[in-house]
């Protein structure tokens, strides 16, 4: 230290050892965790790596900013009843952008460490391979989070100071708890799944194009088997994107897209969706072959 | 360690005093494996291992707090910038935020970029990647760092400033340095240790002072003088009058047979008597690529 004059000093401190406390595995799990939402959302990175992120989580939000913006502005009902997002319709309106982010959010958290070897370099520090893996699924799930959570949470917080929110408080903290568990429901499915894909190639650009096809592929199939061949309905549970925002209408008590599934058979789905997901996920790291 | 169809190391027995230590061996050799072990990324699927006194299985999150690793392979993110890069695993490695914020810049000015901090990592050189790797190691103030081939790619003068960085995190800093290299040259330079691996096999392990060094015989190389070319054959007729073995490849000779000094003494009189001229005279010393031909030879 050098003294200038009364309490102002210069630090000039350089390396040094250091005494103090450590954080240990949750700090490494917060700090990973931190990073890879940073990463997923292009944060300190060149702007073409902002581009996509910050345009799905853009699309995702429009709806709540249109809809609670002409309910705040124009008097009356200027919408006809149908076209006006209710909460568990919301996700309708931005399932294709939902679905979008969530193949390209786990590849980015997952595949690069890989490819690179900076899950080596990670795993020489406090974390191991489950902790590593809890950091990037709180990650990939949080991120999800800001286009699952955000978007009716704001059209909630909009109604609410437009006096068209819910009745009550109970019946606004109602709303807001089956928000919050729609939310976690949809963005636990698709982590799963997209973790699953991301977890299985070494290449970005394959698993996001394997869970778009998946995205595709399933409610053709689901329909050819149900609607055409005349299968059992229950056969619709195969479609694995659409089975999340069917357990949201369930949620709120709505019959949704495929009344003729049972509830139970759709949260029974979206579990063994998640389970498996992660469970591939597991299996394929706890089998990697990591020596540097 | 057994893989599912090699076995990289094979009976090993090792024990790594405090100080600097050279892992060598040729690619393959299983100096990589023996570091995964270390670090916990692999089980030996025989034997035990501890480090610092833990074991990297059970113990392995509290053990790698404790390690810096630098890998040999380049993990660099072509976007972030070295100093986020170095402070992000300061803090995975444990250190609050605003500590590992100032321990990033330390650690890059420590070794010598300063400077050049805020630059994305894609921009930077290979010597400048790989004193990167070396500030991410140290940022978290480790007992140990575990370098893998910190030099490669470095050009001579590169390498002689990473290897002076490593001495000096050793001498001023107290921390323990485990370097892995194929350059035997720069691992006699600067370890004090060394562990000799050959195909998963121990080939030798010691003080560096004690495998390699003076062999207690003198080297001589000779001028080859046009106008005189028999004076190479005076010196080695004088050496062996005086009872001196010499063992003589054109005009380099090897002397041994009596003590250093006094083989030194015996042939300076018997060049000068002969009026030959030297180019080089000194103690014979083992160098570690003899070490390691010799021993890998006598292991295998």
């Amino acid at each position: 230290m050098t003294s200038v004059s009364g309490d102002a000093r210069i630090a000039g401190r350089g390396y040094q050892r250091y005494t103090g406390p450590r954080s240990g595995v949750p700090g490494a799990v917060r700090s990973v965790a931190w990073q890879t939402t940073r990463a997923i959302l292009g944060i300190g990175r060149s702007a073409r790596n902002k581009i996509f992120p910050v345009a799905a989580v853009g699309i995702a939000y429009v709806p709540a900013i249109v809809f609670v913006g002409v309910s705040v502005l124009l008097p009356g009902d200027v919408l006809p009843p149908e076209e006006v997002a209710d909460y568990a319709g919301y996700y309708g309106f931005i399932t294709a952008a939902i679905v979008l982010f969530a193949a390209l959010v786990a590849p980015e958290a997952l595949v690069g460490d890989r490819r690179t070897g900076m899950l080596a370099l990670y795993l020489s520090t406090p974390l191991h391979r489950g902790t590593y893996l809890a950091a990037k699924g709180v990650a990939v799930a949080g991120t999800l989070g800001l286009v699952t959570l955000g978007p009716p949470l704001l059209v909630l917080i909009g109604y609410t100071f437009d006096n068209s929110g819910p009745d009550g408080l109970v019946g606004w903290l109602g709303v807001l708890g089956r928000i919050c568990v729609s939310a976690i429901a949809v963005s636990a499915s698709l982590t799963a799944i997209s973790m699953a894909a991301s977890s299985l190639t070494d290449r970005k650009a394959f698993a996001a194009i394997g869970v778009v096809l998946l995205v595709l592929i399933l409610p053709s199939l689901a329909g050819a088997l149900v609607d055409g061949a005349g299968y059992s309905p229950y056969w619709r549970v195969i479609d694995v994107f659409s089975m999340p925002f069917e357990l949201v209408y369930r949620i709120y008590g709505q019959p949704g897209n495929f009344p003729e599934v049972a509830t139970w058979a759709v949260g029974a789905a979206n579990l063994v969706v998640t389970v498996a997901g992660l469970g591939v996920v597991v299996w394929r790291y706890r089998r990697l072959v990591i020596a540097r | 360690m057994q893989f599912p169809s090699t076995r990289a190391l094979d009976g090993l027995d090792v024990s790594i005093p405090t100080g600097i230590t050279g892992l060598v061996g040729a690619n393959g050799a299983g100096k990589t494996t023996l570091i995964s072990l270390m670090l916990g990324l692999l089980r030996p699927s025989e034997g035990s291992i501890a480090v610092l006194g833990l074991d990297p299985g059970p113990d392995g999150p509290e053990l790698r707090a404790l390690i810096g690793y630098g890998p040999e392979r380049n993990v660099l993110p072509d976007d972030l910038r070295a100093y986020d890069f170095v402070r992000h695993l300061a803090e995975v490695r444990g250190l609050p935020r605003d500590e590992a914020r100032s321990r990033a810049s330390d650690s890059l000015h420590l070794v010598g970029l300063g400077e050049e901090r805020f630059r994305p990592l894609g921009t930077m050189s290979t010597g400048q990647r790989q004193r990167v790797k070396l500030a991410q190691a140290l940022a978290a103030d480790p007992l140990l760092i575990v370098l893998d081939e910190p030099t490669d790619g470095l050009d001579p003068v590169q390498r002689d400033e990473m290897l002076s960085i490593i001495v000096q995190v050793n001498r001023e800093f107290g921390i323990d340095v485990l370097l892995s290299s194929h350059v035997l040259e720069e691992i006699e330079r600067i370890c004090q240790h060394v562990v000799v691996l050959d195909e998963g096999r121990l080939v030798a392990q010691g003080a560096i002072e004690e495998l390699v060094g003076d062999t207690g015989g003198v080297e001589v190389e000779l001028v080859e003088l046009r106008d005189r070319p028999e004076s190479i054959d005076a010196v080695v007729s004088a050496l062996r009058r005086d009872g001196i073995a010499v063992d003589r490849s054109g005009p380099s000779l090897v002397l041994s047979g009596r003590g250093t000094d006094e083989l030194l003494d015996r042939s300076v009189a018997a060049i000068a008597g002969t009026g030959a001229r030297v180019r080089r005279i000194g103690a014979r010393r083992r160098s570690l690529d003899e070490l390691f031909v010799d021993e890998g030879r006598a292991v295998s």
